[in-house]
């Protein structure tokens, strides 16, 4: 038996154990299966990657051999209270929160404001009421299959935020969705699976949160799926800050719709092991994407962000700068690519990704690609790969700032363009803090 | 003697620039440093904030009785050392406040003295901040970043007069400015005079010193304070130029 056999038979056996234990049945879930069903062959179909795959050559898996994930299936865990998650919550909690645990909606933690007219808030797994048939027939319609653990997510799709905005519906305030994952005996899996849907001239902003509560091993495979109308406008914020000995991961898939606007910007801080994978599609002309990031990968933090953004129509623009700071042992993967096919003429992009290294034992693999069969386009990337500067150093010793301090405000100010783009105030402050705090951990 | 330089020498990088020079700053004094280009003005008043790669192969440095060459830049400055940079460093995504705020608990951290919470503290830089005439939008800006030549050199001065120095050392702090600035910069460092307050200024130019009144002015060439005298060897300096000097630079 190769070494190949032995693995797939591992994802397989979360498939197979998480299927066994699913089976008790969730009658009103019935609307589900085509999608688990679709999840199943994929996980049957392909095999766990490795380095063969250019999309995987520098993501190393070995930490799948490492701990037998239980997947978790059952929900609600309803031990928490909300004291319990007081250090996880934002400054200023968004009046509209929905809290997840272990991949379960825990309705005791979740804060719901007033219903605004145009805006269904529901879950996947019924914890919010009847699922609205609008977001049923929307789950699965964008998501791909590129990789195992995406199918893995449709088979075993926990629980998730379904967020429908009709047409010409506006939130004035944040939605927020907060994971947090509780370390269990054995370290568990668990798959969101959320879902926002703009009709056309929507406009909302997400915050999507993934925390640990303590420092337990435990594996997030979540997958995202996002479809903006014409003319809609989506501000979405997400952070990972899991625990130090998780593995993340996260598929989100988006299509856009033509003038629609879609602001991301990820804030990749926490675990040990994380990967982003983000594919953004132009389905409509005139939108416009900005994306940002920053990743952090301090002493053994492993942090992977994979990017495609595909301007298949004429006259979109796409931005995307990446940035990633790494320290120790800590490594770093940017894969940025953009497609623009041949129809997709007046295409604006520009492309950047700029590490800060911190030690010389830190790695970075960066690749960016432009991959462009229209003729008339303008597209640049730029990737930069730097200490910090000795002259920015000196000039803050000098005003009596201790080396250490100085660095941290260095990084700080590094990753400060990047968190300028969250919109939510209270979110860019705990980006901050929490930056600042992983630092001095890593050092 | 607030700050004693006896046969300083340094290198960068193998080159000897300063070649056993002499300085003695009381405290309450302001001095002009003056010499042409490469003369070693510029490492002089690196060396002593401390910056790294120079070597110090001989001589010493004493502020207020200790020996200063040991020091990290930052204990330098919380003893009292400023340095007003000749082009001061921009330092995207840092929060200007943040940065004052930050620079200035650091020193009183260092000293023992407790730190100023955020309310304490705007109300003091608000104060020095109609000192050197700033605007206040620069306060939320990020450090330099973007500043004209003017505003970079006003928040040198701003910062000098939030950290308060025992010695501020301005290096070429006139190069660059419009008159307006100049004056606006000159009254900074005039405000701050004080018996217990040393000044060294140091300056390719005789115009800063209309605005700034030295006690004394120091002419350096090839690595050594060549001639000293009162604020007349400024003048001098203007009508005859550095040529004048290098026959007794060769000679001495």
């Amino acid at each position: 038996m190769n070494s190949d056999t032995q693995t797939q038979h591992d994802l397989q056996g979360i498939l197979h154990l998480g299927q066994k234990r699913m089976a008790t049945g969730m009658p009103d879930t019935d609307w589900q299966s085509v999608t688990r069903q679709r999840g199943t062959a994929g996980v049957a179909a392909m095999a766990r990657p490795d380095r063969k795959q250019e999309a995987w050559r520098y993501t190393p898996l070995g930490f799948l051999d490492q701990a037998e994930y239980q997947p978790i299936v059952e929900g609600p865990f309803d031990a928490l209270q909300l004291s319990d998650i007081e250090d996880l919550m934002l400054a200023e909690p968004p009046a509209i929160r929905l809290v997840f645990v272990n991949g379960y909606l825990a309705s005791g933690l979740c804060s719901m404001a007033k219903a605004t007219s145009g805006v269904v808030l529901s879950s996947l797994a019924g914890g919010l009421g009847e699922v609205p048939a609008a977001l049923r027939q929307q789950l699965d319609a964008i998501a791909e299959h590129n990789h195992v653990f995406a199918a893995l997510n449709s088979a075993l799709m926990s629980d998730g935020a379904l967020i429908h905005l009709a047409a010409g519906a506006r939130l004035d305030g944040p939605i927020e969705i907060l994971h947090v994952s509780v370390g269990l005996e054995q370290p568990g899996i668990c798959h969101p699976r959320h879902l926002i849907v703009l009709e056309d001239g929507a406009r909302a902003e997400v915050i999507e949160r993934y925390c640990g509560l303590g420092d337990g091993t435990y594996f997030t495979n979540a997958l995202i799926e996002v479809s903006l109308g014409s003319d809609s406008e989506l501000l979405h914020q997400r952070m990972q800050e899991e625990s130090v000995h998780a593995q993340h991961l996260s598929d989100l898939q988006v299509r856009l719709g033509a003038r629609s606007r879609y602001q991301l910007t990820l804030a990749a801080l926490g675990g040990a092991w994380s990967r982003n994978d983000v594919r953004v599609t132009f389905g409509g002309e005139g939108a416009t994407a900005q994306l940002d990031g920053l990743m952090l990968a301090g002493d053994r933090q492993f942090n992977d962000v994979h990017l495609v953004v595909r301007h298949e129509v004429p006259n979109c623009t796409s931005r995307e700068t990446f940035k990633g700071i790494l320290d120790g042992s800590g490594r770093v993967v940017f894969d940025g690519h953009i497609v623009v096919s041949r129809d997709a003429q007046k295409t604006d992009a520009v492309l950047s990704n700029r590490n800060l290294m911190l030690a010389r034992s830190a790695e970075v693999d960066t690749k960016p690609q432009l991959e462009i069969y229209a003729d008339d386009v303008k597209c640049s990337h730029g990737t930069t790969v730097g200490e910090l500067d000795p002259d920015m150093l000196f000039y803050l010793r000098s005003r009596g700032i201790p080396e250490h301090q100085a660095k941290q405000l260095l990084c700080q100010g590094f990753a400060q363009e990047v968190f300028d783009g969250m919109a939510n105030p209270a979110l860019r402050a705990r980006a901050g803090k929490l930056l600042a705090a992983r630092l001095l951990e890593s050092a | 003697m607030m700050l004693s330089i006896k046969n300083l020498k340094a290198e960068v990088e193998g080159k000897e620039i300063l070649k056993g020079l002499d300085l003695q700053v009381g405290a309450g004094e302001v001095h002009a440093i003056m010499g042409p280009n490469g003369s070693g003005k510029s490492t002089l008043a690196h060396i002593l904030a401390g910056r790294d790669g120079y070597a110090v192969t001989a001589g010493e440095v004493l502020f207020n009785g200790e020996s200063l060459i040991e020091l990290a830049p930052e204990e330098r400055a919380s003893r009292g050392i400023f340095l007003a940079f000749q082009y001061p460093v921009e330092l995207p995504g840092v929060n200007n406040t943040h940065f004052l705020k930050e620079a200035l608990n650091a020193q009183r951290k260092a000293r023992g003295e407790p730190e100023l919470d955020s309310v304490a503290f705007l109300k003091l830089i608000r104060e020095k901040l109609a000192m050197v005439s700033m605007q206040p939008e620069l306060l939320k800006r990020p450090v330099n970043a973007g500043f004209s030549g003017g505003e970079k050199k006003r928040n040198e001065i701003l910062q000098m007069a939030l950290l308060e120095p025992k010695l501020a050392i301005l290096d070429e702090t006139d190069s660059g400015l419009d008159i307006d600035a100049l004056k606006t910069v000159s009254d900074g460092v005039n405000a701050l005079r004080s018996p217990d307050r040393s000044v060294i200024l140091v300056t390719h130019y005789q115009r800063l010193l209309d605005y700034i009144q030295p006690d004394f002015v120091h002419v350096l060439a090839g690595g050594k304070i060549v001639r000293s005298g009162d604020k007349g060897l400024a003048k001098e300096l203007e009508a005859k130029g550095y040529g004048w000097l290098s026959g007794q630079d060769e000679a001495a």
